[in-house]
């Protein structure tokens, strides 16, 4: 399959906000504090201000992206949109994307209503629809605002999440190598991560809006995101290390040929634990965007990749003409995917903050 | 399995316990250490060592070290 990425660019909000401002969600802890920090790696993570949305800092990201490969919105025909936390109910992100970037009516636009395995679904569809001649060139966006779901009370996620978008190209590319795909869902644990309130089964209202502490002591309402934290590691490091061994067998691919192992940057501890499943050097899962980002959901993969591996991914720093590169979300649904990719050397990979 | 070992890896899985603060008889839920970090962090030693993955309402069903134990070996 002569398909591939060939640029992302992920787009963060300039304000930031680190742990140690969550001191008083930590009854004043700064021992607990310092745990976290060094146990989940808990650093820093970036916050959308109440005007700034995800479809305005994917757009931005696209914009960029458009400009450093030198392609023309109208040169797009496929634009696949991963979010939870679109501008509205209707239209789509993707639709409104469509319309801000001013593609041709030629190019068809959808929305994939996932978090963080997202991306990876986003990219299966991509490759898929170019692979059977549908698209020559897809634009893929993916990233949250989960900031304004998590209650601030809630020390199970108010610490843990960031906001952040991304654009991502895939086109045809006659270099690139063979790429393999495997996803799955478990929808029986759809209750371990849930945002309850604001959809048709459990509209918004005053019952809604009413804040309930759970046994742990932490705070939220059934609009808010609800995570149980034990029952997504334990998802978390059964399924995935399990997937990545079985898609590497699909590939006939060996642990040693992949460079690098670039997880859903959940936490820290979750990345080194998985890594450690596979027992692979830790020094090829990449997690320091964590630290800076946050856990931004769907971009969180992208975000990595731009954080860490730009130099070696765009063939600034070493010899190699393409990478072998294993990616795996996992997260709401339950829902995983993971791939393994062939990337020859990418024409620009970069984060920025959002510039109004 | 043996609760010896068992007990330092306890005591290793948990940041902030000193190794030999833990007895077989220890209530751990009383722990100041004992938090939802420490319940994933204790999760992920079981698994490692005696890969077996517990939950965490399994967990909370345990009184002391000893009864933890018991619940892993039945399990192993």
């Amino acid at each position: 399959m002569d398909i591939s990425l060939s640029g992302s660019v992920t787009v963060v909000p300039p304000k930031v906000r680190s742990i140690e401002e969550d001191v008083d969600l930590f009854g004043g802890n700064i021992r607990q504090i310092e745990r976290l920090k060094k146990t989940l790696g808990l650093n820093e993570r970036r916050i959308a201000s109440n005007e700034l949305t995800n479809l305005d800092l994917c757009e931005q990201a696209a914009q960029v992206l458009l400009e450093q490969l030198n392609i023309q919105s109208s040169d797009l025909d496929g634009i696949i949109y991963v979010t939870q936390t679109p501008d509205h109910s209707q239209p789509s992100n993707a639709a409104l994307l469509h319309g801000r970037l001013a593609c041709s009516t030629e190019c068809a636009a959808l929305d994939i209503g996932l978090g963080c395995s997202g991306f990876v679904y986003a990219l299966w569809l991509a490759y898929s629809i170019i692979a059977n001649g549908s698209s020559q060139r897809v634009l893929v966006l993916a990233g949250d605002t989960l900031s304004r779901l998590v209650h601030p009370k809630d020390r199970a996620t108010a610490s843990l999440f960031g906001d952040a978008g991304s654009a991502t190209m895939v086109e045809k590319r006659s270099e690139a190598g063979a790429s393999w795909f495997r996803l799955g869902t478990d929808g029986r644990g759809a209750d371990s991560l849930i945002v309850p309130a604001g959809g048709a089964r459990l509209p918004f209202s005053e019952e809604t809006a009413v804040e309930t502490s759970d046994a742990d002591g932490n705070i939220r309402t059934k609009e808010n995101l609800f995570m149980d934290g034990s029952e997504v590691f334990n998802f978390s490091i059964e399924v995935v290390p399990r997937e990545i061994e079985a898609l590497l067998s699909d590939a006939g691919a060996s642990k040693d040929a992949v460079d690098y192992f670039v997880l859903h940057q959940a936490n820290r501890y979750m990345v080194h634990n998985i890594g450690k499943r596979l027992r692979v050097d830790l020094e090829r899962c990449p997690v320091d965007s964590f630290g800076a980002f946050g856990n931004v959901s769907s971009a969180s993969i992208p975000g990595a990749l731009a954080y860490e591996l730009a130099d070696v991914l765009s063939g600034k720093c070493e010899g190699k003409s393409s990478h072998q590169v294993v990616l795996s979300g996992f997260g709401v649904g339950l829902s995983w995917g993971t791939c393994l990719l062939n990337i020859p050397h990418l024409g620009c990979l970069e984060w920025r903050a959002y510039k109004a | 399995m043996e609760i010896k070992i068992f007990i330092e890896q306890f005591e290793e899985s948990l940041d902030g316990l000193e190794a030999g603060s833990v007895t077989e008889a220890t209530a751990f839920k009383e722990l100041k250490e004992w938090d939802s970090l420490a319940i994933l962090t204790l999760t992920d030693t079981i698994d490692l060592e005696y890969g077996v993955l517990l939950k965490k309402a399994d967990i909370e069903l345990c009184d002391t070290v000893r009864s933890l134990f018991e619940l892993v070996q039945s399990k192993v």
